[in-house]
This record gives C-alpha cells, sequence and structure tokens, in this order.
C-alpha cells in the first residue's frame, strides 16, 4: 500500500526508527496522525525516550481483530503539547497473554491500561494497579463486554455482598477516613470519595468512578454512523456538541469528506456557544459554594441565557440533532444570526458587571487563592487538558495547537495562568468565556450562503445525500479526532468496516482530569473540596461511558 | 446616625429582573396553591442520577436560578432523602447505581413518591438493550410520574412536578 506523509510524520518516522532501532511498518498515515507498528522489544526501548522528550500519552484503547487480524490490537496515542501530529504506536496482543504495562512511565496509562481490562479481559504485566474499574462488584468474573464474543443484551449481576473495592489505607496515629457517595448532597452526578484526614487537612483522596457506566462503546459496535450521533452527545450532556462534531470529524476523515465552509462555522458557534454555557455554570458554581449568591445569580442567569439562545439557534437547548457526519442536518437561518452581535453585546455587558463584582470582593478571594494548587509538573503526566492545564501554567489548547473546522481559520485569545490554585482557574474560565464571545462574533461576521451539508462526498461508496443520511455502502478505515470541549481535550477514535461502526473509543478531557483531583486536594481542608471540585467540574458522565 | 427610612429612598441593591413568564408565573401560583393540600406548606424533592448524560441534571438545577427560582412556589430540593416526598430519578439506571438507587428510595419516609425524569429514566432511553443499564426506573422503584425528554426543559419538569402533585391529592 502507498501511504503519502508530510514532513511531520516523516519526523515521527525517523525519530521512532532512531530510538528503536529498527524500520517501524508504517500503518497508515493522515494529515496529522500516523500509525507505526514497533516490535516488542522496540516498544520497551521507545516509551521512556518519548516520555524524555515530552510525549504524554494522551489515549490508549483496544480493538479487538483489528483489520482481520486475530486477537487484540493495543493503540497508544502520544502527542507533544503545542504540536499537532499524534503518534499511534501500534501493539498486537494475543490472546490469553499478559502484555507490559507501561504506566511506571505514564501514570495516565494506570486508568487506560485497567479500562482495557475489564473491556476485552487483557493483563497488564508490571501494573501497579490492577483493580477493576468501570466494572464494580455487580459484574461477574470473566466478564468482559467489549469482546467481539458478547452480544450486548441485559447480564444477570453477580450478588456484591463479601465482594469489596479495596481502597488505599492511610494509616498512622490520628487518620480517619471520611467516605463521601455516590449518591451526594447537591443535584449533582454520583461518585465516591474517599478521604483519609488527621483532623481537618486532607492527607489523602481516592476516587472511584464509573457509577454511571452506560456501556456506550457498546452500543454503537454495528451501528451505522449516524445513527451514533446521539450517542456521542449522550457521552456528556454539557459537552454534547463537542462530542457530536469529534464523532463527525473522525468519520468524515475515515470517509474522506470535507464539509462545505459554512457548516464548519455554525459548528464553531455551537462549539462556542456551549463553551460559554458551560463555563459559566462553573463559575457560578464556584460562587455558590463559598456562599456568595449575589454573584452567582447574575453567572447562572446568563447561562439561562445562552441556553434560550441555544433553543432559538437549533431547536435544542444543549444543541443536540444538529450535527451529523457530513455537515449538519439543518441550517441555522440568518436572520437568526444577525441576532447574535447583539446578543453578544449585552451578554459581555452583563458578563463583566458579574465578574467584578466577584473578583473585588476580599471574602471570595481569601477562599480562591492558594486553594487546591494543581502543580505543572503533574500537567503532562496525568494527561491534563482544558481550562485545568491552563490555569497551572500549560498552554495548550487544540483549537490552537491542531487547528480543525472553522478553527483553522479563527483562532481563540489564549488565556494562561501560572498559580494553578481555584482563583487561577476561575479566571481562566473568565478569561475562555470572553474568548468564546469574541470569537462568536468574529465566525457570525461576513456569512456566505451555501450549503450546510457535504452534497457530494470524496470517497468512493460514499454519497452525501441531502436527506442528512450517509450511506453505509462500505467505507473501511480507521481515523483520530482532537476537539477542545469545555472541559480540555477529548479524544474520538473510530474503526469503520464496511461502512458500519467496529470499534468506537471516545476519552473526554474528564477522563484524565479526574485524577488531578486527587492531587490538588491534599494538604486543603475539607470544607475546601467541593470549591476544588467545583472549579475543576468534571463530567462524570463523559468519565464513565 | 444614618435614619434607617432612607433605605427606603436608596436605590435597589440588585437590578430589577428584564424576564417575566407570565405562563411560568401562572404555574407556579397554581403549584403553590396546591402543595399545602396535599404535602403541608413544601414539597421536598431529593435528586437521584442513576446513569443519566447530566444534561437533565443541569435542567433540573436551573429550577432554582433566577429565571425560574421554584423555592417562592414551595418546592425544594433536599440534601437527604430522609427529609424528601419526592424523589426525582434520572438516567437509565446503572448496574452500577441499582443498588444505591434502592438503598436512597428505601431512606426515605412515606408516604413517598417516585418521578422519572428524562427519556432515559422513563425506558431506558437510547440505552435500551445495554448490558450496563436496567432501563427505566420503574425496573426498580414504583413509577408515579414520567417526564419524557431529552432532556425535558426546566418548565416540562415544574409541569411534570404538578401533575405529580394534583395525582397525589387523589
Amino acid at each position: 500500500m502507498d501511504i503519502k506523509i508530510n514532513k511531520d510524520a516523516t519526523d515521527l518516522l525517523s525519530m521512532v526508527s532512531s530510538i528503536a532501532g529498527e524500520e517501524p511498518e508504517l500503518l497508515n498515515a493522515r494529515e496529522n496522525e500516523i500509525y507505526l507498528k514497533v516490535s516488542e522489544t522496540g516498544f520497551k526501548d521507545i516509551s521512556p525516550s518519548l516520555a524524555e522528550r515530552k510525549f504524554s500519552l494522551i489515549g490508549l484503547f483496544c480493538a479487538e481483530d483489528f483489520e482481520k487480524k486475530e486477537g487484540f490490537t493495543l493503540f497508544y496515542v502520544f502527542k507533544q503539547a503545542g504540536r499537532a501530529p499524534a503518534l499511534v504506536l501500534v501493539r498486537e496482543a494475543v490472546r490469553g497473554k499478559k502484555v507490559t504495562s507501561v504506566a511506571e512511565i505514564f501514570p495516565s496509562a494506570s486508568w487506560f491500561e485497567r479500562e482495557v481490562r475489564d473491556g476485552f479481559g487483557l493483563d497488564f504485566t508490571g501494573a501497579f494497579d490492577t483493580r477493576r474499574l468501570f466494572l464494580h462488584e455487580c459484574y461477574p468474573e470473566g466478564f468482559h463486554p467489549l469482546q467481539k464474543a458478547f452480544k450486548n443484551g441485559p447480564i444477570r449481576p453477580t450478588e456484591t455482598s463479601g465482594r469489596e473495592y479495596k481502597f488505599r489505607q492511610v494509616k498512622g496515629e490520628g487518620v480517619y477516613q471520611i467516605p463521601v457517595g455516590p449518591v451526594h448532597a447537591g443535584i449533582i452526578e454520583p461518585g465516591h470519595f474517599r478521604f483519609s484526614v488527621i483532623g481537618e487537612p486532607i492527607f489523602s483522596l481516592e476516587i472511584r468512578l464509573f457509577y454511571k457506566h452506560r456501556g456506550i462503546e457498546k452500543l454503537v459496535e454495528g451501528k451505522k454512523p449516524s445513527e451514533c450521533v446521539a450517542l456521542a452527545e449522550a457521552v456528556s450532556g454539557d459537552e454534547s456538541m463537542a462530542n457530536a462534531t469529534g464523532f463527525c470529524m473522525a468519520v468524515e476523515q475515515v470517509c474522506g469528506i470535507n464539509i462545505p465552509e459554512r457548516a464548519e462555522r455554525l459548528r464553531a458557534i455551537m462549539l462556542e456557544l456551549e463553551r460559554t454555557y458551560s463555563l459559566l455554570g462553573d463559575l457560578a458554581g464556584m460562587a455558590v459554594d463559598v456562599g456568595f449568591a449575589l454573584v452567582a445569580s447574575p453567572f447562572f442567569m446568563l447561562r439561562e441565557e445562552v441556553l434560550r439562545q441555544n433553543e432559538k439557534l437549533t431547536g435544542s437547548r444543549f444543541l443536540r440533532g444538529m450535527t451529523i457526519p457530513g455537515g449538519l442536518k439543518k441550517d441555522v437561518p440568518d436572520s437568526l444570526l444577525k441576532d447574535l452581535p447583539a446578543f453578544l453585546e449585552k451578554f459581555s455587558r452583563a458578563f463583566e458587571s458579574a465578574y467584578d463584582r466577584a473578583i473585588s470582593s476580599s471574602s471570595l478571594i481569601d477562599r480562591f487563592a492558594t486553594t487546591g494548587i494543581i502543580k505543572k509538573e503533574l500537567v503532562s503526566p496525568l494527561n491534563l487538558t482544558g481550562p485545568l492545564a491552563r490555569a497551572s501554567g500549560y498552554p495548550a489548547d487544540t483549537r490552537l495547537d491542531r487547528p480543525y473546522g472553522a478553527y483553522r481559520d479563527f483562532a481563540p485569545e489564549p488565556s494562561v495562568r501560572k498559580r494553578g490554585d481555584v482563583l487561577s482557574r476561575f479566571e481562566v474560565k473568565a478569561d475562555e468565556i470572553r474568548a468564546s464571545a469574541g470569537l462568536i462574533l468574529r465566525l457570525a461576521e461576513n456569512f456566505q450562503q451555501g450549503p450546510v451539508f457535504a452534497e457530494s462526498a470524496e470517497y468512493d461508496g460514499y454519497a452525501g445525500q441531502s436527506s442528512g443520511e450517509i450511506s453505509g455502502s462500505g467505507a473501511t478505515g480507521y481515523s483520530l479526532a482532537l476537539v477542545e470541549a469545555p472541559r480540555g481535550q477529548n479524544l474520538h477514535w473510530i474503526y469503520l468496516k464496511n461502512g458500519l461502526v467496529d470499534r468506537y473509543k471516545i476519552r473526554t478531557a474528564s477522563f484524565c482530569n479526574w485524577q488531578a483531583i486527587e492531587h490538588a486536594v491534599i494538604g486543603n481542608i475539607v470544607p475546601d473540596f467541593p470549591l476544588i471540585n467545583k472549579s475543576l467540574n468534571l463530567s462524570y458522565a463523559g468519565t464513565d461511558l | 446616625m444614618v435614619n434607617p427610612l432612607s433605605l427606603f429612598l436608596r436605590p435597589k441593591v440588585t437590578e430589577t429582573f428584564e424576564f417575566r413568564d407570565e405562563e411560568l408565573e401562572a404555574l407556579g401560583a397554581e403549584i403553590k396553591k396546591e402543595i399545602p393540600k396535599v404535602f403541608g406548606h413544601s414539597l421536598a424533592i431529593r435528586e437521584l442520577d442513576s446513569g443519566s448524560d447530566n444534561s437533565t441534571e443541569i435542567e433540573i438545577s436551573n429550577l432554582g436560578n433566577p429565571h425560574y427560582d421554584v423555592e417562592r412556589f414551595g418546592i425544594s430540593f433536599v440534601a437527604s432523602p430522609r427529609h424528601a416526598d419526592v424523589l426525582l430519578v434520572t438516567g437509565a439506571v446503572t448496574l452500577n447505581m441499582a443498588e444505591a438507587v434502592k438503598k436512597t428510595y428505601e431512606a426515605m419516609p412515606s408516604p413517598k413518591f417516585v418521578v422519572a425524569v428524562g427519556d432515559d429514566a422513563c425506558d431506558g432511553g437510547i440505552f435500551k438493550g445495554s448490558y450496563a443499564v436496567l432501563g427505566g426506573v420503574d425496573k426498580i422503584l414504583p413509577v408515579d410520574l414520567k417526564i419524557p425528554g431529552n432532556p425535558p426543559s426546566p418548565k416540562e419538569i415544574l409541569q411534570g412536578i404538578f401533575a405529580l402533585v394534583k395525582k397525589a391529592r387523589n
């Protein structure tokens, strides 16, 4: 097979071959992604060198019977911050045989490997944590839902009594545990937090999630791409647009579809509207958690205004049902787009007044500053992304580093803070709301009339149809899409086989960012936990899948 | 010394709202009238996420924002099931949450009501047929009312609560 590769990919290829001391097999390459297969010994040499070269492991997932190969294929996705190309190392695993863990080199791999183990039954040697991840005690031993042999359907849960998840034990004089959850006191999602404290200060926190595991990755198997958008939207409600876009981008890349400019611009407008309402909720929530209703209310009001604006534009407060592989299901009338500048102007005025009121309160600053610090050194090893990373002095943003869609022409204003505390996150999120408003204004200017769905796709067997359906007549291939959701970088990888989804991997920003909270709370007092948690505002649904 | 009466002449601290939804006000007034007939002075709701996609949580918590502010109609969201009259359940009840859902319901004092909010909670929605979910909330709890939607809007949720209060009287 003749694979065309660009300069970035050539650089990565020569780097890998020089480290591994062998010529890796080039499996596939597209713009900004290259798939290389290396031998087991080559892989062992290469992982520490990649860590030294400041690559992060941004994803690790498995597929069964990939490209006519029997057994399991593992995909390790590496990326350097600030650079576009993703290096995917492909490793084959024999059924029933263990593979070596990379969790000691790339700590972000720990959850990834546990996820692979639960899904496929593949064990890792040298892993420091081999507990189950998304399969809780109610799932029977030997059950691995993502194996092809398992046909989706109800299963009989096992008796949970006597089976216990072993939390990390912290022992010592005066140390005691506080268990919290899964059901919390507020209107929030379920998850378990196990604090070990000495008096008020938190000594250790361990989180246990996946209470909301709904089996999304299994549900999409064998479906047509157009049928899966609703499931991508249901990954996390307040990231509906980002995940629908990521899914569709991956499908479009596989099928070689270029979507019309108007659709790209509208997608970007909706992505920024989503960022705006999502981050407004964060700012309001942080104010609520320090008991400052006077500041929380205007932010809540603005969020409601944006949700109503969403409904006006698309018919859905959460921007659902618009995106489809190939473009958009329907157009947004120009008459409504013309109203956006006036809406944003009013919005910005109200936002600045609320922000000033917040930031000029000494009691709010007192609670926010120096609370819940996330050190910059953690960002790459744990693959932390989004406002959280940017508030810790790490200026990565997928929209800038690896622009997609309309972001190729419209770059957002970057915002970075250095301290990594709650206040930094508050400031970064506020800056990002301003940047989004500015971006929407620019995107809504000089809008050209035109189609919003790709009439003729450039792939054999794929014809864009005006009905908004892509006929699934045979595309086979795989591709990776990265999008910057409100919480950070979401990864979407899709493998289509004869036009149907064979494997879809979603890794939301929250999946990685959750692990930051265990570090952020250390030394803080328990009453500051809700505030720290809110300042990160991570999605449970998006993690649990 | 400041004459306290002068406070009345000063401008108000908060701005007046530009929004007022007559339909919502009318609905709220009816709910406020109906609640005392069954529940004493207020309706205590406990929200429980049994595996939603979090959009329903956003809409339920929006009921507390200034556009809706349902507390003025006698509806309050409480932190413990022990204080609750009504359990609002969102999500298709995952296997991982089933036990916690049952325990939460059992912790509520009788008489108690269960409302399923959102398509997933009503009948499993798009998660129907997944190994990881039981289906609708009615698979493990007696459901008194279903509020469909993906997700239902705050107003639809409020209409559902009104329907429940009326139903509870009969």
